[in-house]
């Protein structure tokens, strides 16, 4: 036992040593330095994980239940639903061949384009047209089943209108994974005489499972980080949980305790993510896209296929936006004046700053990490991208904490200006634009990284004139999807913002928050279009085959 | 990338510093049009320009801890005393004392020394259906908690501050043991679980949902008022009662703003609460968002006298603010969302 410790000490010694005598320069020291600087206010957060709260107990005794069972319904529901919405038309798509395939192929992506708060918006009267329902309920059966029915049904509803807008994110990996891996397996097994019932089972879904893992996990971080939709229907989570400690009862600790609890568990999620791939890789090796053909379906199969395809884009596309687009032809006169072209300018230019921002951060980290092969700026890395699993509301916290040391210390205070705003920004999207360039230059930059480096080429030539050319597509993927999130991200602008500063989510907030639900359809709306052209443009990055 | 840095940190610098002479910077928590009118009223009269930062009234509170003595604000507005007190107690604001202010707010509705002043106020009623309730058969808060009322009544979640205070008063006036047996009977008396705004409990007592519902009377004069018919006939089916007409009166809480610790413009800010309460602003509040002024009984809006007279429960709000932590626990020790 002791020999065994000695050992693991030794070599974790070797390593250090290693690490210090060969990776330790300005690149490495500097994105070590990033790194833990990004990943500082969830620090603050996880801190508060064991620190004394004066109301934990009673937190413990009488809510956390309440919010784990909501948050734990949710997330199974949510993922569930998207899950089946995500693969079913994946494969329908994918292996077989009925009318509109084609065109259901790219629409099937859209509804990514929708928060999940806009579409709850768009959902707002969703449980009053069930009030009839429930009057029938009351007064035909008795008062006892309606206050049931009423109770119950939010789960589903909410459950519904998230999956609706998420499932694209279970749909574009399998879709993925359908055609580029498997065509020859599924030809494979076709020849072997598996009918497509048994070929889906027990060739295609468990070769797509390492991808659609991970889609899913993505539906279930976004699920937990949802406020607005299930503040909207009142389903009690854990984000409502943490906002109602700080914001009701004034009991920050007690606040950042719950946020610690979730961030808890979300790492753990992303553990059993990793285990449930077994460490299969989701790009796998793909050789040139040969044409696959596809199952033809007869004529009610077919009628099948495509309502189930017209089913999630219907609810999670066509409904919400068709109800917001008509209601901001009702409000257009009046919502869109100069006022309106300044937040739209705001949101772009913040949006724009935490694109490039973000961009060059991760480019940084990312190559500092892969050219070295560092060791140590992996794990600060990986700590720095946590930003993007944790809720916003959880970063804006932490980043008050780390903003109040910085103003004790140094009388500069961070709030209010933009500094911070785009600092938050990237803490929290990092994640986003550093998934695309680190497997870019995975694919693409290794070898090469190699080749240049043994050729004594310094470190910067080597990124500027290797690694960026070569990433360009990366690159400009990870700046569009830092840039859409950001437009759409709602609880950090809120807190952080500067006085009189308002951008095209915080503005639809507002309305809704007065109750302009109608009103709030023109920014929601701006910020759908907008959200748009990169899903449009992921879509076919994904469908292309890879070079 | 780097220079990219630079510049966003100098933008950065500049608007957070952006303050001169003739500006007040406001922290608020209301968001209401009367408000907006009203700022822009005091820019044409004094030539101070409002900058207004709107959030959620805990979250400025943070803001103000964690920016310290360099924030630019001058003055914290928000809804309800229990945040009022809050930020008394987490050292935000300072202590002002003006004739004026001394003149056009009463002393149940300020704080004894002086760190926030009342604005205009809000009574939490009892609004019942006009079909299925006769007014005879309400009477007090407590006796919302009778068995006859199983299945029939609505009310928001608890983490919403009105509801929050009405059960510190309650507390003030009951003690600790009977509020809580009060919530947890109200609860176990409610058609559906919390949910929804102040508004949404008047839909669905007008919907047949249930029978009455316990909310602040203005949002009955914005549905009164709403461009949408719907709302207007919402509005027309349910009646208000002012319960515990009796004994201590209704329940009414103000909201209302004070100067920050770190005020640059504390002049200025004074200027601006005297501006907020004096009569003609009282009347704006009262016709434009349907609250009642900070001395109910100068109330010009017709609406508003529609309703009727009424005693109100005189406890001092700074009262209410020390009991708010109390109070949400008994919600959650209640189980009321």
């Amino acid at each position: 036992m002791t020999a065994h410790l000695f050992n693991i000490a030794q070599h974790g010694l070797r390593r250090l040593k290693q690490e210090f005598r060969f990776k330790l320069n300005g690149w490495t020291v500097g994105a070590v330095m990033v790194g833990l600087f990004l990943f500082l206010p969830m620090a603050e957060v996880l801190w508060h994980l064991t620190s004394p709260a004066e109301n934990w107990e009673h937190l413990r005794d009488t809510v956390l239940g309440r919010y784990l069972k909501g948050s734990i319904i949710l997330v199974l529901g949510t993922a569930a639903l998207s899950l089946f919405l995500g693969v079913s038309t994946a494969w329908l798509v994918a292996c077989c061949e009925f009318p509109g395939r084609k065109f259901f192929e790219w629409v099937l992506v859209l509804p990514l384009a929708i928060p999940t708060y806009i579409a709850a918006y768009a959902y707002f009267d969703l449980l009053d047209r069930l009030t009839p329902l429930l009057i029938w309920v009351r007064t035909n059966v008795n008062p006892a089943a309606m206050t049931w029915l009423s109770d119950t049904m939010i789960y589903p509803v909410t459950i519904v209108v998230l999956s609706a807008v998420l499932y694209p994110y279970v749909y574009l990996v399998a879709r993925a994974a359908f055609t580029r891996q498997n065509s020859q397996c599924i030809e494979a097994a076709r020849t072997l005489g598996h009918g497509p019932q048994s070929t889906f089972w027990r060739v295609a879904l468990p070769l797509a499972r390492p991808a659609i893992v991970g889609g899913v996990a993505l539906v279930i971080m976004e699920t937990l980080n949802d406020y607005g939709a299930v503040k909207h229907f009142n389903v009690h989570t854990f984000t409502t949980g943490i906002f109602r400690t700080w914001l009701s009862m004034g009991d920050l600790q007690g606040a950042l305790r719950l946020a610690a609890c979730l961030m808890a568990l979300i790492l753990f999620l992303m553990v059993l993510e990793k285990w449930l791939r077994f460490g299969a890789k989701f790009h796998k090796n793909s050789q040139a896209d040969r044409p696959f053909q596809r199952y033809s379906l007869g004529q009610a199969k077919a009628g099948l296929a495509i309502i189930c395809c017209l089913l999630p884009l219907v609810i999670g596309f066509v409904l919400p936006l068709s109800r917001l687009a008509y209601w901001a032809s009702l409000n257009a006169g009046r919502m869109l004046d100069s006022s309106f072209l300044k937040l739209t300018f705001n949101s772009v230019a913040v949006a724009t700053a935490a694109g490039l921002a973000t961009v060059g951060l991760a480019l940084f980290l990312a190559y500092t990490a892969r050219y070295f092969g560092s060791r140590t700026v992996g794990v600060t890395n990986r700590l720095a991208i946590l930003g993007y699993a944790v809720p916003g509301a959880v970063i804006a916290m932490g980043i008050l904490l780390v903003a109040g040391q910085v103003t004790q210390a140094t009388g500069w205070v961070l709030t209010g200006s933009l500094t911070a705003l785009v600092l938050a920004y990237i803490v929290r999207f990092l994640a986003v634009a550093w998934q695309p360039i680190d497997s870019g230059m995975e694919r693409n930059c290794a070898q090469l990284n190699n080749a240049s480096r043994s050729l004594g080429a310094t470190a910067s030539r080597s990124l500027f004139d290797v690694n960026v050319p070569l990433l360009r597509s990366s690159l400009v993927a990870a700046g569009l999807f830092v840039f859409v999130d950001t437009m759409k991200e709602l609880p950090l602008t809120l807190i952080l913002r500067p006085a009189n500063f308002e951008t095209l989510s915080t503005k639809t907030y507002d309305l809704v928050y007065q109750s302009q639900i109608p009103e709030s359809s023109v920014p929601a709306l701006c910020i759908i279009l907008v959200s748009l052209l990169p899903v449009i443009w992921l879509n076919r990055q994904m469908r292309a085959p890879e070079k | 990338m780097k220079s990219f840095l630079k510049s966003s940190f100098a933008l950065g610098l500049l608007a957070g510093v952006s303050v001169s002479a003739a500006e007040l910077n406001v922290y608020s928590h209301r968001h209401y049009d009367s408000d907006a009118i009203l700022f822009k009223q005091f820019t044409k009269e004094t030539g101070i320009k409002v900058n207004v930062v709107k959030a959620s009234a805990d979250q400025l509170i943070q803001r103000l801890i964690s920016e310290g003595k360099n924030s630019p604000a001058d003055v914290l507005l928000t809804v309800d005393a229990g945040r009022l007190h809050r930020a008394k107690a987490a050292g935000v604001l300072q202590p002002v004392k003006s004739k004026t202010l001394a003149k056009n707010v009463p002393a149940s509705m300020r704080d004894p020394e002086g760190h926030w002043y009342g604005m205009t106020v809000r009574s939490r009623v009892i609004v019942y259906s006009k079909d299925r309730v006769k007014p005879s058969e309400l009477s007090t808060y407590e006796a919302l908690a009778k068995p006859e009322w199983k299945g029939r009544v609505v009310a928001r979640s608890s983490s919403n501050i009105y509801n929050q205070s009405l059960l510190a008063s309650i507390i003030a006036a009951n003690g600790s043991e009977k509020a809580l047996a009060w919530a947890k009977a109200v609860r176990r008396n409610m058609a559906r679980s919390p949910r929804g705004s102040d508004r949404d409990q008047a839909r669905a007592v007008a919907a047949g949902l249930a029978d009455v519902a316990i909310m602040n009377t203005y949002y009955l004069g914005i549905l009164a008022n709403s461009s949408v018919a719907a709302d207007r006939e919402v509005a027309a089916k349910v009646g208000v009662f002012f319960p515990n007409q009796d004994d201590r009166g209704s329940h009414i809480n103000v909201s209302g703003g004070g100067v920050t610790a770190s005020a640059k413009n504390k002049k200025e800010a004074i200027r601006f609460l005297e501006f907020l309460t004096n009569a003609k602003s009282q009347e704006t509040f009262g016709n434009v968002n349907y609250e009642y002024p900070v001395i109910i009984g100068n109330n010009k809006s017709d609406l508003l006298k529609g309703w009727g007279s009424f005693k109100a429960d005189d406890v001092n709000l700074s009262i209410l603010g020390a009991k708010n932590a109390e109070a949400v626990k008994l919600f959650d020790r209640a189980g009321w969302e």
